[in-house]
């Protein structure tokens, strides 16, 4: 990303600096760097991507490699909200030159980050943006575009589940005329996914997004219909998520994950069989409603990667293979899916 | 047609012709109608001025004209937005008419009339644009295109003229009858769409302006603390309902308040609005939490309605001595907040009251918590914890069991998980109003 903010300094000593305040749980010293930037003149938007959001993918990581304990994370958190919110309170004092967007995270998106570099990014160029924060509601996100009556709209949908969601974003926005932009991680590394729930455009990073906005038509016509085999297909599962997935969670724990990690503590094996349970079911849906079935190849892959890590062998990823073919014979699309497509990427023992 | 059989060319040709000419006549309606049922469609989505203006230019170009303009008249003003026929879209403009130099527009604004004016045949060809464009950014976007014919047709609605479209045409392809009859068509469905958007942003309008005072505040920051709130409103789009929060103070003693109204929507708001007032007052001439809560109930008792009130409400100082801060507590029918310790133990205090509204002269007891710096005192109401999903009420206890993991958080964080996990545990069921408000000791 340091080639596409036109940035050609370096920022690693002021990222060292800031990383340093999150370790020790300092929010004047994160305030200072990132204050201490815009003061020099750096970009809102560059400040956002390259320190805030850049440290806060280290401290995830280093959350994922057990290095550090929950409320070490929390601490940093709060640490990273002070600096986010010293970076709000100067794009604010910017005039308003610009046009009006609506900003939202798709509802069951709890990562609001993106969004607010977003937000950020917009405000510091004048834009006039109505910030709507984590898991809009539709019917909130619907009544703000009628007050508002931007000219564009953006959705941020960073997990799988959401993206469901996030075409009632792109409906109510297109609905109403409003073009829309979407992005975020859960929409993958093209357009492919944004164009089959009807967006706009679709941006890959912030910068992106940014440079996408202005250049979006006045006017669009609805989003067209999803096809209605699958889409009734995902919503009658999204409706039976609860049940689908307690019943995989148990089968999976019960046949094949605890005979075969006897030497892991329960709880370990509980967190990855539910997140396992819960990405998977998750990328059946979104390949329902967008057609994209490479998000199966991902999942899996995630899934393999998540099992060699944590030490269980990979052939209880074919156990679930089989498990979800018995369980989804309600599904015929994600059961067809799942057997086009569930390739173990190791061999198997039987 | 049976008689021009005989003729072997002929009367091929005239059917020919004729058949033509209904098939014509018949394609022109029907692309009439298409075209007006696209533009039903596309004004359905919108009850915003700006962007049903948007849509009506969207769809004016180019099937009505290579240029256009809506003007929206109100008093001696107009608002002028157009379109410059590449897709991009100018204004609004304000301007003011002249009661001295009547214009084309101006007419228009006086009588409702459809006016066509031929620049050619105009002394000063800009004269004809002129008096339809009174704005020079606009009229200049206009003459590039070098148009022949400017026509500009009233929008009527309810019996009033409440703006007008502008079309242009260029050379060779001027207004027809059929081209005048569609404009002026399509125009009465602008003029009920925009009318209907122009009454709905009064609304909105006026409801902005007293839902803002109901509206949760913007929380204050304390001295030798943090506080933070969330709220998620039952009716969504309103964005306000009958939970309520305040923090309010000074001089080194803050009051924190958190309650919720019996009912929800707007007749529950308007209450929170008396009740966070009358707290207010109640805390300028005595702090202590019993002496607020028995002036908030002689208040609400004394209008002699049937509502009632249940709140909780702290007194918060520094303690120099422990860097953290002194609390005292009352509630009036409110379950008492969390207090998590910076280890992440959880407690409960012992607290009751009855509820505020419903009785006469109730009083209250304080009780008196000491926060170290890290401890941090969880507020909510009862839409956490009455929040029903597909495993049943969120309840007290999954609230309680999820704390000990934010010992020492930040209140944002604390309040962010929980709304979340609630959130999240509702997996799109309707809920109540819910409302929290954190406090943690300690800069």
């Amino acid at each position: 990303m340091a080639e596409a903010d036109g940035i050609e300094r370096s920022l690693d000593g002021e990222l060292a600096l800031y990383v340093r305040a999150l370790d020790g749980a300092d929010s004047n010293a994160a305030v200072d760097v990132v204050t201490s930037l815009l003061d020099d003149g750096v970009d809102a938007l560059v400040v956002m991507v390259r320190i805030v959001a850049a440290a806060q993918r280290l401290i995830g990581e280093r959350w994922q490699r057990g290095e550090w304990s929950v409320a070490r994370e929390h601490a940093a958190t709060g640490v990273s909200m002070a600096a986010t919110g010293a970076i709000g309170a100067f794009v604010r004092s910017i005039p308003l030159t610009g046009g009006k967007v609506v900003i939202g995270c798709a509802e069951r998106e709890w990562h609001a980050l993106p969004a607010m570099v977003v937000n950020y990014g917009l405000r510091a160029r004048g834009w006039d943006v109505t910030y709507l924060g984590a898991a809009t509601s539709p019917t909130r996100l619907a009544a703000v575009l009628q007050e508002v009556g931007p000219d564009a709209t953006a959705v941020s949908c960073s997990v799988l589940s959401s993206l469901p969601s996030g075409r009632g974003f792109i409906e109510a926005s297109t609905g109403a005329g409003i073009p829309v932009v979407a992005g975020g991680s859960a929409f993958g590394s093209d357009d492919v996914r944004a164009m089959a729930l009807g967006a706009t455009a679709w941006a890959s990073t912030a910068f992106d997004a940014i440079e996408v906005i202005p250049t979006l038509p006045a006017v669009v016509a609805p989003a067209p219909s999803l096809p209605a085999e699958p889409l009734a297909e995902q919503r009658t599962m999204e409706l039976n998520h609860h049940l689908l997935a307690t019943t995989l969670r148990e089968r999976w724990e019960r046949d094949h994950c605890v005979a075969e990690c006897a030497p892991h503590d329960a709880e370990d094996v509980e967190v990855v069989v539910e997140n396992v349970v819960e990405q998977v079911l998750h990328a059946l849906q979104v390949a329902l409603v967008t057609g994209d079935d490479r998000v199966i190849d991902e999942t899996i892959g995630w899934t393999a990667e998540l099992l060699r890590t944590r030490g269980f062998p990979s052939r209880l990823l074919s156990g679930l293979g089989g498990l979800l073919l018995r369980e989804l014979h309600e599904y015929p699309l994600a059961a067809g899916l799942v057997e086009a497509h569930w390739r173990v990427p190791e061999p198997l023992v039987p | 047609m049976d008689r021009l059989r005989g003729g072997p060319d002929l009367g091929g040709e005239l059917e020919r012709a004729h058949s033509t000419r209904a098939d014509a006549k018949m394609n022109l309606a029907l692309d009439r109608s298409a075209f007006m049922d696209d533009v039903s469609s596309h004004l359905a989505g919108s009850l915003n001025v700006r962007r049903i203006t948007l849509q009506l230019l969207h769809m004016a170009v180019p099937r009505l004209g290579d240029w256009a303009m809506i003007a929206l008249f109100d008093g001696r003003d107009a608002q002028l937005t157009a379109h410059d026929g590449s897709g991009a879209v100018v204004g609004p403009v304000e301007v003011q008419f002249d009661d001295g130099k009547p214009s084309g527009l101006d007419r228009i604004r006086r009588v409702g009339q459809t006016e066509l004016l031929h620049v050619g045949f105009e002394p000063d060809a800009s004269d004809a644009l002129g008096a339809m464009v009174p704005d020079d950014e606009l009229r200049g976007l206009a003459a590039r295109l070098r148009p022949a014919d400017v026509l500009g047709v009233g929008l009527n609605a309810r019996g009033v003229t409440i703006g007008a479209l502008v079309v242009v045409r260029g050379e060779n392809s001027g207004y027809d009858e059929h081209l005048r009859d569609l404009v002026e068509e399509f125009a009465g469905r602008a003029a009920v769409t925009l009318d209907a958007g122009r009454l709905y942003e009064d609304r909105v309008h006026v409801a902005s302006v007293l839902q803002s005072s109901l509206r949760p505040p913007r929380l204050p920051e304390i001295t030798g603390g943090r506080v933070a709130a969330r709220y998620r409103a039952a009716q969504e789009d309103m964005d306000i309902g009958g939970d309520f929060y305040d923090v309010h103070g000074g001089e080194d003693e803050y009051s924190l308040i958190v309650g919720d109204v019996c009912g929800k929507g707007v007749h529950a708001a308007v209450l929170t609005g008396r009740a966070r007032q009358t707290v207010r007052t109640a805390a300028h001439f005595d702090r202590a939490p019993s002496s607020i809560l028995s002036a908030l109930n002689e208040v609400l008792y004394d209008e002699e309605s049937d509502r009632f009130v249940t709140v909780a409400c702290a007194s918060v100082r520094p303690n120099a001595e422990t860097g953290g801060l002194h609390v005292r507590l009352a509630v009036a029918g409110h379950p008492a907040p969390f207090l998590l310790r910076a280890n992440g133990d959880v407690e409960q205090p012992e607290v009751s009251g009855v509820l505020s509204g419903v009785l006469p002269q109730l009083s209250y007891e304080d009780v008196e918590l000491e926060l170290l710096p890290g401890d941090q005192l969880l507020f909510y109401t009862d839409g956490i914890y009455e929040a029903k999903g597909a495993q049943g009420f969120f309840g007290l206890e999954r609230l309680r069991e999820m704390l000990p993991q934010y010992g020492g958080a930040e209140p944002e964080i604390l309040c962010e998980a929980v709304e979340r996990r609630v959130v999240e545990h509702l997996d799109g069921a309707a809920h109540d109003d819910m409302a929290l408000l954190a406090l943690r000791a300690g800069e």
